[in-house]
C-alpha cells in the first residue's frame, strides 16, 4: 500500500499544497525584485522585475548582511547540535535508563514547555547585564542550549526505536552507560535526531524577539535584527526588507537539503524484532 | 530520486568492546547510579538559571506594584491577581486565545497528518515536496506579516476580491471578531502545517512495514489502514505535537501581533475593539506599552496556568481518541 | 548579588562561545558614542563630519523600527544596561519617559538651559521637567501641521482646487466637516479623509489643555474640548466619510495609491510617507494647504542621554551639535523633517523650499506658519495610556461597530481606568 504509485490526483493536490505554501516566498521575491510601488497594486503583479541585484546590494550597503547571515549561522548551527547532542542524551537516559525520580524530574521538563518565552523577558535582560553578555552572541545562544522539545521529542524517538534487549546486552558486556548510548541509542535514531536538528535550526534562525531585545544592532545582529534594520524608518521599504528576507531564506533551505537524506531515510525496517 | 534509506544494524553490540571483569563491576554501578543524572544535568542547569530564575522571578514581581524602568513599586500581595479576575480585558483575552487556539491547532494538527499521509506514499523527488511543505515556516515573519496584510486588506485585499467574484460583500477582516480570528487562524495554519506534517512523516516512515503487509492481504482500504495501524502507530508522536501545539497554540503572539496595523505605531490592543487580543498580546500592551510590569507578570502566570490546564485536559482526550485499535 | 554567582555558575558549566564580543567603549583609546534612533534621522553627513573634526570620536548609529525602539529602550532602561550613548525620543512617549527621568541625565547640569531660546517656547517646554530645572532631551525637528488633499478628487467633486482657495474653505474644523459634506454629497464612492483620528488628534492638539490640565490633573471627562474634538472625528465617521485606515500601515499604502481617500492632515515628515505610498503615478496631484484652526504639531522628537552611558558629556556635545541651528537647517535640506526652531523655519532659505511632488507647494512657508500660529498642548504624564483609548473608539466608530455616543461612553470609562 504504501508503495502504491502515486496517481495524477495526488501528485495534482501536491502541487496545489505546495503553491500555496510557496506563493508568500514567491511574492516576497517579486516585491524585492521590483519596488515599493508595487505593494499598492489591486492584482498582485506575478511576474518578477528587474530589481533584484539592485535592491541586493543595496541590502549589503545597508547593513553588513554577510555578518548577519554568519552570526545566524553560529547560533543556529550551535543551538541545533547542543540540542541534539544534550537532547538526545537527556532523551535516552529518561526512555531507557533507571534512575531514581525519573518520572518526577520527567514531570518538571513537561512542566518548564508551559512556560511563555515572554514572561522571562525581563529578568532574563537583567541577567545578561549583569553577566555583561548585552549585544553578544552568548546571550542568545545560552539560553537556547537545550529546550524541552529536544528532550521530549528525543525520548520519543529513544522509546520507539531503541529496544531494551539491545541495552541489556551492551550492559551485560559490560559497557559503561555512554558507551551503550554511542553505540546502541544514537545510531538508532539518527533520523529523528536529523530533524529535530532541522527544526531547531530553523527556530533558532528565525527567532526575532529575544534577539531584537538583546543583541546590538550594528554590532553583531544576527539576521533577523539585520532586516528589522532594514524596516526601519518612518516608512517601510518593503523592496529592500524583502530583498533580504528572501537572501535570509537560503542558507536554511540549503541546510535542509544537506540533511534531508537523514531525515527523510527510513530507520529499521522491522528489525526490531531482530 | 530515491532516497538511499539506511538500515541501521540490529545487532551492534557485537562489536562494543568488553573490558575485564573487576574493573567492570566497580565502575558500572557508580556508572549506571550516577551516569543518568550527569546526563540529563545540562538540560536542568540551563533551565535553571534561563528558565526557572525568570519564572520565579516573575512570580515576586506579580505580587508587587512593579513599574517596568522604574522597578519595584511596593508590596501589594495577590492585589494584582485579585484585579485580574475583575478585569473584562483579560477575560477578552482569554477567551480570543481558545478561540484562536482551537480554530488554528484542531484543522492545522488533523492537515498535517493527511498532509504526512500523502507524503509518505514514496513519491517521486520526496525531499523537493517536503522542502516545500516546510517552505512557510522557513520565511521569516515580517515577509509573512506584510502578505497576509496584502490577502486580509479590507478594500483591496485578494481574498475580498475573490470573495466579491462569488458575489459576497467585502468583508472588514479586522473588525468582526470571527473575521479575525479565522484570518489569524489562517496564517497561523499555514505557518505551521507543514512543521507538524514533517514530524508526523518522520514517525509514519518508523512503521515498520510488515505491520501492513498482513492487512494488506486481507483486502482492507487504504483509509482503513491509515485509520487502523498507522494512526495508533504514531500515536506517541501525535500526542506529542498536540501538546507542543497547545502550549504554542496558547501563546499566539507575532502573528495576531503583525495582523493588527496599528501594532508598528505602538498601540497593541489587537484591533480596534481587542476583537483578536490574546494573552501574550495583552501581556505585551500592559508590560511593555503601559509600563505595568507587576500587572504583565500576573497575566503570564495566568497564561502559565491555563496552558498547564488545556495540555492536561488535551493530553488525555487525544490518548483516547488516538488509543483504540 | 546572587545573580552573579548563578550568572559564574552557569559561564563554567556551559560551553560559551568566544564569537562576537560586544563593542567596548573604548576601542583604540576613542571614545566610542551610539545614537538610538528610530528613523532616518538624516544625520549620516553630519556624523561624518564632526567625526572628521574629533578624530578622538567614534560614532555608530542603531536604526531600528519605532516600536522596537521603544520597547529596547524601556527594557534597556529597566536593565540598566545597553541603551545608547543618545537615544531619540519622540513625542508620544515623551512624557512616558519624564515619569522616569531619573534613568535619564539631566542636561542641564552641561549647560543646556543656555539653548532655551534656540527653540520656540511649547518644544521646549516639551522636553523639560519639573518646571525648566530638568532637561530631559534636546528637540530635534518637529511635526508642524499643515492639510494635505488630492487636487483632481477637489476637482471631481466641484470643490476649488488651488492651494490659497482651498485654505479659505476651512478656517475651522466645523466648515472642514462641511466641506466633507459638500465632497461627499458629489463623489460618494470617494472617502473624504483617510481616518477620523487624524482630525481628532489635530483638534486636540490646536487646545491648551486636553486630556490634562497643566497641573497633570485629568480632566477629559469634564472638558469640553475633548468631547467637542471627539464629537467632530465621530461624525465624520458615523457619516462613512472616512476611510478607517491606520496611517502608515500598509492598508493606507494601498489607499494611497488607489486614490481612495481626498485628505489627510499632513506633518512635515508625512509627505516623504505620502509621496513613498502614492507613487510617481500621483505626482502633481497632492498638495499642501493651510490646516484648519491655526497650527498644529504631530510628531518631532528630543534627543538625550541615559544616564547609564560612559560618555555623558561627550555625548551631550554631538547632541547640542547635532541640534544646533545650523545642523536642523541641513538636515531639513536633505530629509524635508521639519527645523524646531524658529530661528532656521525663519530662515529665507527654508521657507524658500518648495515640493515638487506636492505641486510644487512651498512647504517651508506653510508648515513655518504653521508652527508659528502653534498653541501648544500640554501633555500630562500619563497622556500616552489615555490617548490609544479614544483612539481605538473612534476607529470602532468609523468600522461601523459602535454608536458615537457609546464608542464615547467607553472611551471615558476605560480611560479613567487608565489614570487610576
Amino acid at each position: 500500500m504504501k508503495n502504491a504509485k502515486a496517481g495524477p490526483l495526488l501528485y495534482g493536490f501536491l502541487v496545489a499544497v505546495l503553491a500555496a505554501s510557496v506563493f508568500p516566498l514567491y511574492y516576497s521575491f517579486i516585491v524585492a525584485s521590483k519596488d515599493n510601488s508595487v505593494l499598492g497594486e489591486k492584482v498582485p503583479p506575478l511576474v518578477p522585475g528587474g530589481n533584484l541585484v539592485e535592491n541586493i546590494t543595496r541590502v549589503f550597503d545597508t547593513v553588513d548582511f554577510w555578518l548577519a547571515m554568519q552570526n545566524s549561522f553560529v547560533v543556529a548551527a550551535t543551538v541545533a547540535i547542543s540540542n541534539v547532542v544534550l537532547g538526545t542524551l537527556a532523551g535516552f537516559a529518561f526512555a531507557r535508563l533507571r534512575f531514581k525520580g525519573r518520572d518526577a524530574l520527567f514531570l518538571v521538563v513537561l512542566g518548564t514547555a508551559m512556560v511563555p518565552t515572554q514572561l522571562g523577558v525581563i529578568p532574563l535582560y537583567m541577567l545578561m547585564s549583569d553577566l555583561d553578555w548585552y549585544g553578544t552572541l552568548q546571550a542568545v545562544i545560552v539560553p537556547a542550549l537545550i529546550g524541552s522539545f529536544a528532550v521530549f521529542w528525543m525520548r520519543q524517538a529513544c522509546e520507539e526505536t531503541v529496544p531494551y534487549e539491545l541495552i541489556e546486552a551492551a550492559r551485560v558486556d559490560g559497557c559503561s552507560v555512554l558507551r551503550t548510548f554511542w553505540h546502541v541509542g544514537f545510531p538508532a535514531v539518527r533520523p529523528q535526531a536529523a530533524v529535530l536538528g532541522m527544526f531547531t535550526f530553523m527556530t533558532a534562525w528565525n527567532d526575532f524577539f529575544w534577539p531584537l531585545i538583546v543583541l546590538d544592532p550594528n554590532d553583531s545582529p544576527t539576521v533577523q535584527v539585520a532586516l528589522s534594520t532594514l524596516a526601519s524608518g518612518y516608512y517601510t521599504d518593503y523592496s529592500l526588507m524583502l530583498a533580504g528576507a528572501s537572501l535570509a531564506v537560503l542558507p536554511v533551505i540549503a541546510i535542509f537539503v544537506l540533511l534531508s537524506r537523514q531525515i527523510v531515510g527510513g530507520i529499521m525496517q522491522g528489525a526490531v524484532k531482530g | 530520486m530515491t532516497d538511499l534509506r539506511t538500515r541501521t544494524e540490529a545487532a551492534p553490540a557485537a562489536s562494543v568492546p568488553s573490558s575485564t571483569p573487576s574493573k567492570r563491576f566497580g565502575l558500572s554501578r557508580w556508572d549506571a547510579k550516577y551516569t543518568p543524572y550527569l546526563i540529563i544535568a545540562p538540560f536542568f542547569v540551563v533551565f535553571g538559571i534561563f528558565g526557572l530564575y525568570p519564572l520565579v522571578y516573575t512570580a515576586w514581581v506579580s505580587l508587587h506594584d512593579w513599574q517596568l524602568i522604574d522597578g519595584n513599586q511596593g508590596f501589594v500581595g495577590f492585589a494584582n491577581y485579585a484585579e485580574l479576575f475583575g478585569d473584562t480585558k483579560f477575560w477578552n483575552a482569554l477567551f480570543n486565545t481558545l478561540s484562536l487556539f482551537v480554530l488554528s491547532t484542531v484543522p492545522q494538527l488533523l492537515a498535517a497528518l493527511g498532509l504526512a499521509a500523502l507524503l509518505d506514499r514514496g513519491l517521486r523527488g520526496s525531499a523537493f515536496w517536503r522542502a516545500g511543505v516546510l517552505l512557510p515556516n522557513v520565511i521569516s515573519v515580517a515577509a509573512v506579516a506584510l502578505v497576509f496584510a496584502q490577502f486580509f486588506g479590507r478594500d483591496f485585499g485578494i481574498v475580498n476580491y475573490l470573495l466579491g467574484l462569488v458575489g459576497i460583500d467585502p468583508i472588514d477582516w479586522r473588525a468582526e471578531t470571527w473575521a479575525s480570528h479565522l484570518a489569524v487562524s489562517t496564517m497561523v495554519m499555514w505557518r505551521w502545517t507543514g512543521y507538524n506534517a514533517l514530524l508526523y512523516l518522520a514517525a509514519m516512515q518508523s512503521v515498520p512495514k510488515d505491520m501492513y503487509e498482513s492487512a494488506t492481504l486481507d483486502g482492507a482500504s487504504r483509509w482503513r489502514l491509515f485509520w487502523s495501524i498507522t494512526v495508533p502507530s504514531i500515536r506517541p508522536t501525535i500526542l506529542f505535537t498536540v501538546v507542543t501545539s497547545t502550549i504554542g497554540g496558547l501563546q499566539l503572539f507575532a502573528e495576531p501581533a503583525l495582523f493588527d496595523p496599528g501594532f508598528a505605531a505602538n498601540n497593541s490592543t489587537g484591533g480596534s475593539d481587542r476583537q483578536f487580543q490574546t494573552l501574550v498580546l495583552y501581556m505585551y500592551e500592559k508590560g511593555f506599552r503601559l509600563f505595568d510590569a507587576g500587572y504583565a507578570a500576573t497575566i503570564a502566570w495566568m497564561l502559565f496556568v491555563v496552558v498547564l490546564l488545556v495540555a492536561v485536559v488535551n493530553f488525555s482526550l487525544t490518548r483516547r481518541i488516538a488509543g483504540k485499535g | 548579588m546572587s545573580r552573579r554567582l548563578v550568572g559564574s555558575v552557569a559561564a563554567t558549566l556551559v560551553m560559551v562561545l568566544a564569537a562576537g564580543c560586544g563593542g567596548s567603549s573604548e576601542a583604540d583609546g576613542k571614545v566610542q558614542l551610539s545614537l538610538g534612533l528610530f528613523s532616518d534621522f538624516g544625520y549620516d553627513k553630519l556624523i561624518e563630519e564632526y567625526q572628521a573634526a574629533h578624530p578622538n570620536i567614534k560614532i555608530e548609529q542603531r536604526k531600528v523600527k519605532m516600536e522596537q525602539h521603544n520597547t529596547q529602550l524601556a527594557t534597556q532602561l529597566a536593565g540598566g544596561r545597553g541603551a545608547a550613548d543618545i537615544v531619540a525620543l519622540e513625542e508620544g512617549v515623551v512624557s512616558q519617559f519624564r515619569a522616569s527621568k531619573d534613568k535619564f541625565v539631566n542636561l542641564a547640569e552641561y549647560g543646556a538651559k543656555d539653548l532655551k531660546s534656540q527653540w520656540a517656547d511649547w518644544k521646549w517646554n516639551q522636553g523639560t521637567a519639573d518646571g525648566g530645572d530638568f532637561v530631559l532631551g534636546l528637540g530635534t525637528d518637529m511635526g508642524s501641521l499643515g492639510l494635505c488633499y488630492r487636487r483632481d478628487l477637489f476637482e471631481a467633486a466641484g470643490l476649488p482646487t488651488d492651494r490659497t482657495e482651498v485654505a479659505k474653505l476651512w478656517p475651522t474644523w466645523a466648515d472642514y466637516s462641511k466641506v466633507a459634506d459638500q465632497f461627499t454629497a458629489k463623489t460618494p464612492n470617494v472617502k473624504f479623509v483617510d481616518t477620523g483620528r487624524n482630525v481628532y488628534k489635530a483638534i486636540l492638539d490646536q487646545t491648551e489643555e486636553g486630556y490634562f490640565a497643566k497641573d497633570d490633573s485629568y480632566i477629559a471627562d469634564k472638558n469640553d474640548k475633548v468631547k467637542t474634538a471627539f464629537d467632530t472625528a465621530a461624525a465624520l465617521g458615523t457619516k462613512q466619510q472616512t476611510g478607517a485606515l491606520e496611517p502608515f500601515s500598509q492598508d493606507w499604502n494601498v489607499a494611497l495609491k488607489q486614490g481612495s481617500f481626498a485628505t489627510t492632515t499632513c506633518p512635515a515628515w508625512a509627505l516623504a510617507l505620502i509621496k513613498a505610498g502614492a507613487g510617481d503615478a500621483a505626482a502633481g496631484k497632492w498638495d499642501v494647504t493651510t490646516a484648519p484652526g491655526g497650527g498644529g504639531n504631530w510628531g518631532g522628537s528630543f534627543l538625550a542621554i541615559p544616564k547609564q552611558g560612559k560618555h555623558p558629556k561627550e555625548a551631550y556635545e554631538l547632541a547640542k551639535w547635532l541640534t544646533a541651528p545650523e545642523q536642523q537647517k541641513r538636515i531639513f535640506k536633505e530629509t524635508g523633517n521639519l527645523p524646531s526652531q524658529p530661528k532656521v523655519y525663519q530662515d529665507p532659505e527654508v521657507q524658500a523650499t518648495v515640493n515638487e511632488y506636492f505641486n510644487k507647494a512651498p512647504v517651508g512657508q506653510i508648515f513655518a506658519s504653521s508652527a508659528e500660529s502653534l498653541k501648544p498642548t500640554y501633555r500630562g504624564t500619563k497622556d500616552s495610556k489615555v490617548g490609544p483609548v479614544f483612539g481605538t473608539a473612534l476607529t470602532r466608530v468609523e468600522q461601523g461597530k459602535q454608536s458615537a455616543a457609546d464608542a464615547w461612553t467607553q472611551a471615558l470609562k476605560e480611560a479613567q481606568d487608565a489614570v487610576k
